[in-house]
């Protein structure tokens, strides 16, 4: 860069031996650079230097506030040198949001359109580092351009392949992937390597999204891998260390890991003959530290893909052979990546079998030098275990927990606790080992794990006089942890009475040997060991009198809880009402059964990349690949379905009445007292400032607001099942199919759907209802809706269905108001909108003034939960089948628009006006229309879309 | 991906640091101090890998790291990444330093900063990889560092005595 005076600041810098020295130089050229800048008039080559001498702050880690619009006047300068620094300055110090962005959008553009090459190359690499979701909107067409086009050269289009990979990651949902797949999958075929590693990049992105468009990619990927590892078809220079791309091998064996074994014979056995020779090729003794790791990258990938596609068993045992080689390697990489291969391996219950061998060798690595080693030992000891190994693994990690580190042993608490619940032949077994685990490690051990055990206690009879008396043992030690002494307590006051007749268990013995670690425990224990003695008056009438001194003591504790809760005993036990106590002191009902807590503690965040299998254990891996199944499944049918619907035609001949007594049932039982309301409000005067009832209730439902301006998504979603809709408007009519997902293993019988609308809008289904759904299958079933007069309220859907032994019942809202039923007018003038506009304002006004109750307008200011900027405003408006006027409104940041409701025969014109503040927080929200209802109705559907932050996250959709 | 890039010396001084992921730059430096914490510990025996920690991003992250005379390069990277393709990585990436500034050694790296992004946006892009072949990485970059001259010879002499060439 030889710019004298950035050398001569960098040495200046340099010579600081103290970090305050430092500090004040770099404030002194920071206020010089201020300086500089707030005079202007610099030239190229000064505001470069400039530029770079913040850059330098910068990568010391000191924060750099300004400069800004000085990196953004360099990238459109004229020499390459100074836009080179002005983009490298904009993706250092830029972040997505910042407001700067907007600025660099247009420059972003006319550089991605120049003519020059590299300086295409600057602009795709400043959107893929900063990459926020303006530049998704506006320039992911420029960049998907410069991907396909056949003039592009290799090093633009593999810039360009990253570029968009990273807009899509971001904001997928404002790009069409779909769409692109004919176009990128004939890049797969692309002859330079460096276009393919991104363009494959690219695509494992994009099939994780929509694997059915992109399948196709595992075909090219396998001939691609065929012909660089069988053929020995490449370009010399990618040979690294005698291995060809292994960076390209390692993302093509991970790309087929995101799809099944591949359809096609031939396929399959080219992709056999690669995953063959990478093993055989492992077996080569490598030169050097470079080509061991290149060399064992690729095996370690493969190896993946193996136990993946699970079909060689003879590779799969080669596979297992080397990783338990790998386990005594010298090399602490190859124990590390060793380890974690065979977590991966064990993640499947036919390969477990092989690991299991290598018990011994694993348990010793967990006493490796290196942390790093001895974490995969312990996530692979998590993962292989089952019943059969169990006690020795489970006994080995108590032993660790005493001399491991300080920072992974509450995670190994927690995995403990994990396997001895779920691999444990006997219970008692579990509760032993949980409670050693509390005298180990007790401060590590988490509210979740104690809970558990007094969980699994309470709900097996069984178990619960091991339980109490080996409680009472523990405690009876001298030293005892204070989680021990919460299970001890709630467990004896429970079951205490079951070993009452045992030797040193008498009721008075258990109350001395829990009174005495009573003193000295914390007040949250106090309070739980109160509960006990209560517990123990109830159980054992002799020891009442004790019990109620130690209450009396506590009547003044300082400690609230305490207090209160001593008071309330004592209260009791002095009313002498032995009927009363003890129905108070019944034993606690069985928990629910549900799953562990632990476990979701310890299942981790996705990364960004969907992954191939997770850890801990195989049923857990069998489980998560059968969502999986079923999520696709899900996804194939919501295009079955929009196919579906676009076959079927509106005419009313095709239609079938729904069952008068459903929507008869729905409405009687009272399920929706809102309706009741809104039947009586309706036609009067709901004044629109004051927050109506089905405002509040349309606000808390997310899924209704985020669907009102959207045609398909998914409605309603919990573990058993799931319900997507697909709809389609035509003013005044509408069709909207229903599809339902059985998530569970039983299969659902008896369902019932109907669908409840107001007067005005007739729904009709069209075919009959599938009353079964199996396992994992799903159905659907399709409306006919019909506006002949206006309605305010949008329709509710029941949804009932029998699963097991008992009836499942939802209410749905559905997304249609009645602004579906609007069209659009774009062509009105200023003159035409404000005669209207006053027209109605004069109607408003007379009716005040006569007192009538029909009210044309509807008022309302609100803040907003997050700001809504105009574009987002905009788009809401159109969503609700608004035509936006511009240039209507004499100030230009207001937004008006104009409709009609298309209401069986009539016609009702509406009008609105949304007018923002300037931090756009705050809006005014005024609809006049020609009718009470309407205004209603769309005031009531607008404001709350806006204020809730769903015109936000809403696509810019319109009809 | 690759969550972010960060070269420092063995005292945590930092010579690069390059964030795919937006993170504001005081808890850049504060994962830039807890990493050097965490590497200088671990004797030249242990592994290359390390678990991250909650600060860098969790236990599905991992740093890739290796060091060469005065300065550790560090890759943090998601689980999608290979293990032993990033470290591959980086011993390119120091390769092609090597390359184009003939002999590196961390003067280079402090002087010419600007060149040093430029070499690394050769190679990885958005936070993944774009190109390994260290020819084409080195013609690129030199292509785009022409303009200015490489080397600013007053400097060449100091560089010499302050610090052995990496990547040997």
């Amino acid at each position: 860069m030889s710019m004298r005076g950035l050398t001569v600041f960098i040495a200046d810098i340099r010579k600081c031996r103290v970090r305050e020295l430092e500090e004040k130089r770099i404030n002194k050229e920071l206020a010089n650079i201020r300086a500089k800048f707030k005079e202007g008039k610099l030239d190229g080559y000064q505001r470069k230097k400039y530029v770079c001498k913040l850059l330098y702050i910068y990568i010391l880690g000191w924060d750099v506030e300004f400069g800004h619009t000085e990196a953004v006047n360099l990238i459109c300068s004229a020499k390459y040198s100074e836009m080179q620094i002005g983009y490298l300055a904009l993706t250092l110090l830029l972040t997505e949001n910042h407001e700067m962005i907007r600025l660099v959008v247009n420059s972003l553009r006319k550089d991605l359109e120049d003519q020059v090459e590299i300086v295409n190359c600057l602009a795709l690499h400043a959107i893929a580092n900063i990459g926020g979701r303006e530049m998704a909107e506006s320039l992911s067409g420029d960049v998907y351009r410069l991907l396909i086009a056949n003039t592009s050269k290799s090093f633009v289009k593999k810039k360009a392949a990253l570029c968009l990979l990273r807009l899509f990651r971001k904001h997928s949902d404002v790009l069409p992937a779909a769409e692109w797949a004919a176009d990128i999958l004939p890049l797969m075929e692309h002859p330079d390597l460096g276009v393919l590693i991104s363009v494959t990049s690219l695509a494992m992105a994009l099939c994780q999204q929509c694997p059915d468009e992109y399948a196709p990619c595992v075909g090219r990927a396998i001939y691609r891998l065929h012909r660089m590892v069988i053929e020995k078809d490449y370009p010399i220079d990618y040979l690294y260390y005698k291995v060809p791309n292994p960076w390209l091998q390692v993302k093509l064996l991970r790309l087929l890991q995101y799809y099944p074994p591949s359809e096609s014979e031939d396929e399959r056995k080219m992709l056999l003959r690669v995953l063959q020779y990478i093993i055989r090729a492992s077996q080569d003794v490598p030169k050097n530290q470079q080509h061991s790791n290149a060399q064992n990258a690729v095996l370690f990938e493969a190896i993946s893909l193996i136990i993946h596609l699970d079909a060689d068993q003879s590779l799969l045992t080669e596979a297992a052979h080397i990783l338990g080689n790998f386990l005594g390697a010298k090399e602490t990489n190859l124990r590390y990546l060793g380890l974690a291969a065979m977590a991966h391996l064990a993640a499947f219950p036919d390969s477990l079998a092989a690991v299991k061998v290598h018990l011994d060798t694993i348990l010793t690595s967990l006493r490796d030098k290196d942390i790093s080693v001895r974490r995969r030992a312990l996530d692979l000891l998590y993962s292989m275990c089952d019943r059969d190994n169990a006690r020795i693994i489970v006994g080995e990690l108590l032993n660790y927990l005493q001399v491991a580190d300080y920072n992974i042993r509450e995670e190994m608490v927690l995995k403990i606790a994990i396997l001895a619940e779920k691999h444990a032949a006997d219970l008692s077994w579990y509760v032993d080992t949980i409670l050693q685990l509390i005298q180990h490690a007790g401060d590590h051990v988490s509210d979740e794990v104690w809970y558990r055990v007094v969980q699994i206690v309470c709900n097996n009879e069984d178990l619960q006089e091991y339980a109490a008396r080996i409680c009472l043992r523990t405690l009876s030690e001298p030293i005892c942890h204070e989680t021990a002494l919460k299970v001890g307590g709630y467990i004896l006051g429970e079951f205490g009475h079951l070993v009452a007749e045992e030797p040193n268990s008498l009721p008075a013995e258990q109350l001395a040997i829990l009174y005495a670690k009573f003193r000295i425990a914390s007040h949250p224990t106090r309070a739980l060991l109160l509960n006990t003695f209560f517990k123990y008056a109830n159980l054992f009438p002799e020891l009442r009198d004790e019990v109620a001194s130690v209450l009396r003591i506590y009547t003044r504790a300082i400690d609230v809880e305490l207090q209160q809760r001593a008071c309330e005993y004592l209260a009791i036990l002095e009313a002498g009402d032995t009927e009363l106590l003890a129905t108070i002191c019944e034993e606690m009902p069985p928990f629910p059964d549900r799953k562990s807590a632990l476990v979701s503690r310890v299942a981790r965040e996705e990364t960004e990349d969907k992954r191939t299998w997770v850890l801990g254990g195989w049923e857990i891996n069998r489980e998560r690949r059968e969502t999986q199944q079923q999520a696709l499944v899900l996804a194939r049918s919501m295009r079955a379905l929009e196919n579906a619907a676009d076959l079927l035609d509106l005419s009313e001949d095709a239609v079938v009445e729904v069952p008068v007594e459903e929507a008869a049932v729905a409405v009687s039982a009272g399920r929706e007292p809102g309706a009741m309301v809104l039947a009586n409000g309706r036609g009067s005067a709901v004044r629109a400032n004051e927050d109506g009832t089905r405002t509040v209730r349309l606000k808390d439902d997310r899924s209704f607001l985020r669907l009102s301006t959207q045609l398909d998504g998914v409605l309603f979603d919990n573990p058993e099942v799931c319900i997507a809709i697909k709809a389609e408007f035509h003013p005044p009519r509408g069709r909207l199919a229903i599809a339902y997902l059985n998530r569970t293993d039983i299969p659902f019988q008896g369902v019932k759907l109907s669908v409840d609308c107001e007067e005005g809008l007739r729904a009709q289904a069209t075919g009959l209802l599938p009353v079964n759904v199996a396992p994992g299958e799903q159905a659907q079933v399709i409306y006919a809706f019909r506006c002949e007069q206006l309605f305010s309220m949008p329709p509710l859907m029941h949804f009932r269905y029998f699963l097991g032994d008992t009836w499942k019942e939802h209410e749905i809202r559905l997304p249609i108001s009645l602004s579906r039923f609007c069209e659009p007018i774009h062509d009105m003038t200023a003159g035409d909108f404000f005669s209207r506009w006053k027209r109605i304002g004069m109607a408003v006004e007379e009716a005040n003034g006569s007192g009538s109750a029909a009210c044309l307008e509807s008022q309302s200011t609100f803040s907003c939960v997050q700001p809504v900027d105009r574009e987002h405003a905009r788009a809401a408006v159109k969503g609700f089948g608004f035509g936006v006027l511009e240039g209507v409104d004499p100030n230009p940041k207001n937004i008006v628009g104009a409709s009609l409701v298309l209401a069986g025969e009539s016609r009702i014109g509406c009008l609105l006006r949304l007018e923002p503040n300037d931090t756009q927080t705050m809006f005014r929200l005024t609809v006049r229309t020609t009718h009470a209802v309407a205004t209603e109705a769309i005031a009531d559907i607008l404001r709350p879309y806006i204020e809730f932050g769903s015109a936000q996250e809403a696509k810019l959709t319109t009809k | 991906m690759i969550k972010s890039i960060l070269i420092f010396n063995n005292q945590g001084k930092p010579r690069l640091t390059k964030f795919y992921q937006q993170v504001d730059t005081a808890a850049q430096q504060h994962i830039l101090q807890e990493i050097h914490q965490l590497l200088v510990q671990r004797p030249e025996t242990d592994c290359n890998f390390l678990e991250g920690t909650r600060l860098v991003g969790g236990e599905d992250t991992r740093v890739i790291y290796r060091h060469y005379a005065s300065l550790y390069f560090v890759f943090v990277v998601d689980r999608a990444e290979s293990e032993l393709g990033i470290l591959d990585l980086i011993h390119t990436f120091v390769e092609c330093l090597d390359r184009c500034f003939e002999n590196v050694c961390e003067l280079d790296l402090i002087f010419h900063f600007d060149q040093v992004h430029n070499i690394l946006a050769e190679m990885v892009c958005g936070g993944m990889v774009l190109e390994p072949n260290v020819n084409e990485i080195t013609s690129a970059a030199k292509q785009t560092n022409k303009p200015g001259g490489r080397r600013n010879p007053t400097l060449a002499a100091p560089a010499m005595g302050l610090g052995p060439g990496l990547g040997r």
